[in-house]
């Protein structure tokens, strides 16, 4: 059972590895796809299948289709991938770093040790809570996505007028 | 230190390094931000199931929620940004 996370665990610091190392931004999408696929392969492995289904659907259903839409007005003319030599120091430093902070590494979870894959938990069961008792801040967090709406809105209203030191 | 705390740690301290250091493109650091929001919500998920807390699972969809209003809001001030000065580049934020 550990074997299955540490496949998690291994992506997720692959795809974290390969946004931090400042490649072009279509190819830090790609390392935080490869991230986020990893860390809900995780949870799975936790039991936590809940959270994990609102994660890859938050994450590559909403935030990272807007991300990739956006990648096109951060274009490079010459993109750098993972082989070009500025980014290829920055993996290689990481991984020394991340090497050594592994040596601390020395025992293992007991939430990795389950055997078996196919059980339920009930963290649905906790995300109930957000209608229950926790009914307040389902109206703030509500109203926080409310105010963000015409934040955005008010930010790129004035893009027509020409400058945006106008406002 | 057991393996998921290093993963929880050390993924924090990557993006956040990565988001100080050398960024050129201002979207290159809206990407380190949103890996800095995934990696407080696996620390936050994985919190309430060391703890057999279930009550406590409904912390990482608010912190989703907010995560998703901060790249919406840093996604319009790139829209912004591009269409005022042309292109995203950091340097370029040195003229606002």
């Amino acid at each position: 059972m550990f074997y299955l996370s540490f496949l998690g665990f291994f992506g997720f610091i692959i795809g974290m590895v390969g946004v931090a190392s400042n490649p072009s931004p279509y190819f830090a999408a790609y390392g935080l796809v490869m991230g986020a696929m990893a860390g809900c392969w995780l949870l799975v492995t936790f039991g936590l299948t809940f959270l994990s289904l609102v994660l890859l659907l938050i994450y590559l259903g909403g935030m990272l289709v807007v991300f990739a839409y956006s990648a096109a007005m951060a274009a490079d003319q010459y993109p750098m991938a993972w082989d070009d030599w500025s980014v290829f120091i920055y993996v290689m430093i990481y991984w020394i770093l991340l090497l050594i902070g592994w040596s601390y590494v020395e025992e293992l979870d007991v939430i990795s040790l389950f055997e078996n894959l196919s059980y339920v938990r009930c963290d649905w069961g906790g995300v109930m809570m957000l209608y229950y008792l926790g009914g307040f801040m389902l109206l703030l967090l509500g109203w926080v996505l409310l105010v963000t709406l015409f934040v955005v809105l008010e930010i790129t209203r004035y893009i027509s007028f020409g400058n945006i030191l106008k406002l | 230190m057991t393996p998921l705390m290093f993963i929880i740690l050390s993924t924090f301290l990557l993006c956040l390094t990565g988001l100080v250091f050398h960024r050129m493109h201002l979207l290159s650091a809206l990407i380190c931000l949103e890996g800095l929001m995934l990696s407080i919500f696996m620390g936050m998920s994985t919190w309430c199931l060391q703890f057999e807390s279930m009550m406590f699972s409904l912390s990482p969809m608010i912190l989703l929620t907010l995560s998703a209003c901060e790249a919406g809001t840093g996604l319009a001030i790139l829209v912004a940004t591009t269409h005022t000065h042309g292109s995203d580049l950091m340097q370029n934020l040195n003229l606002l």
